[in-house]
């Protein structure tokens, strides 16, 4: 007996244990890419269960099926035009009434549907006591209680979904209703609505004009004007009834019925025991303690990821050096030989050396912090600061990855809701001095010259960002969003599903990475091998010598530097033969040199970063203006120097 | 087209003191002043619970006049201080 082949897709609110469902069903079946066209993420996975093979789609969390958000159209139309054999609505029930006002907009969607009742523990723990069986009768639609951390009721909720799938449901969801003279205006328009093709259901349709839904009144415009004038009308005559925009009355008459759902299903008792979890929270928000403990809590980060970092870094290139004789034996020290180890082989042992000594703990603490609730708390306590430069606190984390490295930094800027803040919120980024560059900091600077001028720099670049930040802000059109940021309950997080989205986010900076570096260093080989890199380097002392007060062999070194700004100070020592800077560079040339190699271009995993989220034009732009500001800067800064030394 | 009703004592949320439970009246988010943050905001709000007749307690906020952390129907949300200048509440009557 052949089964065809089932869908099933789960949807919920952020932090509701989405992810950890998911993986318990799938896995390590997984595949996580984007959905068509567009910067969202998509996670699909395959499992199979007596017999039947599952697709399972995991839906972005959200907290509604509006316009607000890519995500939340991605999701609606999902739904109705791909129309999963089944959805798992994963609920928090810990926070029942939020939840369920989700579910009841997916209801509304008229797709089959089963509830997940997840994080019961949580509940429990803060005296909810949710009585499952009539949460069942009150939505006419069948619950299973789990709690995905551990893994239980996993099992049975897949065995309910699949025999719903199979069987049907035998009870009849519930129909949220809405205030008399609404419902009246809504049987008027689906009616109306009945009679065009549209993929959405006709009820559904209806509601949504009443609320001025963009992609519906857009849609439907183009079908039937007719319907959107008439919906325009009876909009008007509940907003002149209620005294309220008619949305606003939808939205409050579906989280009337969840709340009433939510109140009749839930017993609230003291909770079992004096939360340690709240207690967490007020510390880590306090309005003094919490900064030293975000400062200290991030130090402890940066600490344990450089040192880490650092000397695994080394490991792996002393054992990948360690095949160099091998390689010139078999390729010989010709070309060919150069280019395939200093082209290819360097390449890839750059790419190895960043991104499983650095990049992989880094995320690996990001997600452990995410997902414990921490980062969220972070984003409160800087949002004030954040907004300086016209973003919000969420911004602060992309912007603390950034000091590792800005890669992860730039595609971190997904989590910033519009366009426009991820654009910024990126070119930001690529301002925080990463981890390669403050081995140029350190090593140049704080060595030859002074631990203070090295912070000095930290500074200056603190400045920088926000000037640089300011003036894009006020540059870019659009409008500066807030913060609406959920706080969810501290919790322990879910270890395999944090390693599995460290697996995925490292893959994908690999795929992002490597192309580009081992590209980069080929070509920078091939220059050096064809002898173009001196008359390169006498083409750049116009800027170099004459403008930036440095030998014209720095032109080299910053070609270098593109493909890792370290390779600037490791190719300044190799092509000067000395370690000792002191003896090559005065004190002001260091100064300008570390300015310049901090600024002048992202690197090039960065550029191709860019380049996939925003596109090459945005991209081009960031890039040639940090090559100007830079050179700008640099002589600038060689002036000012010069007046006071 | 705002309606202020001067029967009730409608306050910003920012007036709020720590601790302190209102009834949300209304959200003027996107109305005037140049400002625009437009009906995502205000329907983004309502989608987290913040919808008239709702009680919202204000826990705190961060200093400097940074973001309020309100605790609305069950879940803890964290407002952008010129957001939860436009969001308006009546005082619990004592």
């Amino acid at each position: 007996m052949t089964k065809k082949k089932l869908v099933i897709a789960l949807a919920g609110n952020a932090n509701v244990g989405k992810s950890v469902i998911f993986n318990h069903l799938t896995g390590l079946h997984q595949h996580i890419g984007n959905w068509p066209g567009k910067t969202v993420e998509r996670a699909e996975g395959t499992l199979h269960f007596e017999g039947h093979t599952v697709d399972i789609v995991d839906l972005p969390g959200i907290y509604s099926l509006s316009t607000y958000s890519l995500e939340e159209l991605i999701s609606r139309k999902y739904i109705a035009v791909e129309r999963p054999d089944m959805v798992i609505n994963v609920v928090d029930a810990s926070v029942l009434e939020r939840n369920l006002f989700f579910t009841l907009q997916l209801m509304e969607l008229e797709t089959p549907m089963i509830i997940a009742l997840n994080q019961m523990d949580i509940a429990r723990k803060k005296g909810i006591e949710i009585d499952t069986e009539r949460l069942e009768e009150l939505l006419g639609i069948p619950v299973i209680p789990t709690v995905a951390i551990k893994g239980i009721g996993i099992f049975q909720l897949l065995e309910k979904a699949i025999e719903i799938i199979e069987k049907g449901n035998k009870a009849k969801p519930i129909e949220v209703k809405y205030g008399k003279e609404v419902e009246e205006k809504i049987a008027k328009l689906t009616e109306m609505v009945e009679k065009i093709q549209f993929w959405y259901p006709p009820r559904y349709v209806a509601i949504k004009l009443l609320e001025g839904d963009e992609e519906i009144l857009k849609e439907v415009q183009r079908i039937e004007p007719q319907i959107i004038s008439t919906a325009e009308k009876l909009a008007n005559e509940v907003e002149k009834f209620h005294g309220h925009s008619c949305s606003t009355v939808v939205t409050s008459e579906q989280y009337e019925t969840a709340g009433c759902i939510a109140r009749e299903a839930q017993k609230l008792v003291p909770p079992i025991k004096p939360p340690m979890e709240e207690k967490l929270h007020n510390l880590t928000t306090h309005k003094i303690l919490g900064y030293p403990i975000m400062a200290f809590s991030l130090l402890l980060v940066f600490y344990f990821i450089f040192s880490f970092g650092g000397y695994t870094s080394e490991l792996l290139s002393n054992f990948f050096y360690g095949w160099e004789p091998l390689f010139a034996s078999v390729f010989g020290t010709e070309i060919i030989g150069k280019l395939v180890w200093g082209g290819i082989i360097e390449g890839i042992i750059a790419g190895v050396t960043i991104a499983l000594p650095y990049i992989a703990p880094f995320y690996l603490i990001l997600y452990f912090l995410e997902d414990s609730g921490y980062l969220s708390r972070i984003a409160f306590l800087m949002d004030n600061a954040m907004h300086k430069i016209g973003l919000h606190g969420k911004a602060f984390i992309p912007m603390m990855l950034g000091y590792g490295c800005n890669v992860p930094a730039c595609l971190g800027c997904r989590i910033m809701e519009t366009e426009r803040e991820r654009l910024l919120a990126a070119f930001v980024t690529t301002l925080v001095p990463c981890a390669a560059r403050t081995v140029i900091i350190l090593g140049l600077v704080g060595q030859f010259i002074g631990i203070q001028w090295a912070l000095t720099l930290y500074i200056v670049d603190l400045l920088i960002i926000f000037f640089l930040g300011r003036l894009a802000f006020k540059t870019l059109p659009g409008e500066p969003t807030a913060l609406i940021m959920e706080m969810h309950d501290y919790r322990v997080p879910h270890l395999k599903t944090v390693l599995k989205q460290t697996w995925f986010r490292l893959a994908e900076f690999i795929k992002i990475a490597f192309p580009l570096i081992i590209v980069g260093s080929l070509a920078i080989k091939l220059a050096e091998v064809l002898g173009l890199l001196e008359p390169i380097a006498t083409l750049l002392s116009s800027v170099t010598v004459m403008w930036l007060g440095l030998p014209a062999i720095t032109g080299i070194t910053l070609i270098f530097g593109v493909l890792r700004k370290e390779l600037t100070l490791i190719m300044l020592a190799t092509l000067l033969g000395t370690t000792n800077f002191a003896h090559v560079l005065t004190p002001v040339q260091m100064i300008v040199f570390t300015l310049v190699a901090m600024f002048y271009i992202p690197c090039i995993a960065t550029i191709a970063a860019l380049v996939r989220e925003f596109g090459w034009k945005k991209a081009l732009f960031i890039t040639v203006f940090e090559i100007v500001f830079a050179i700008v800067l640099g002589g600038v800064v060689l002036r000012l120097l010069a007046l006071i030394t | 087209m705002e309606k202020q009703s001067p029967k009730k004592l409608e306050v910003p949320l920012t007036a709020l003191k720590g601790g302190e439970t209102a009834i949300l009246t209304s959200i003027k988010a996107g109305h005037g002043r140049g400002q625009g943050r437009g009906w995502g905001f205000e329907k983004r709000l309502m989608d987290m619970g913040l919808t008239p007749g709702t009680k919202v307690t204000v826990v705190k906020s961060a200093p400097f006049h940074g973001p309020l952390e309100v605790l609305v129907r069950g879940s803890r949300l964290a407002l952008g201080r010129g957001m939860a200048e436009r969001i308006f509440v009546e005082r619990e009557k004592e």
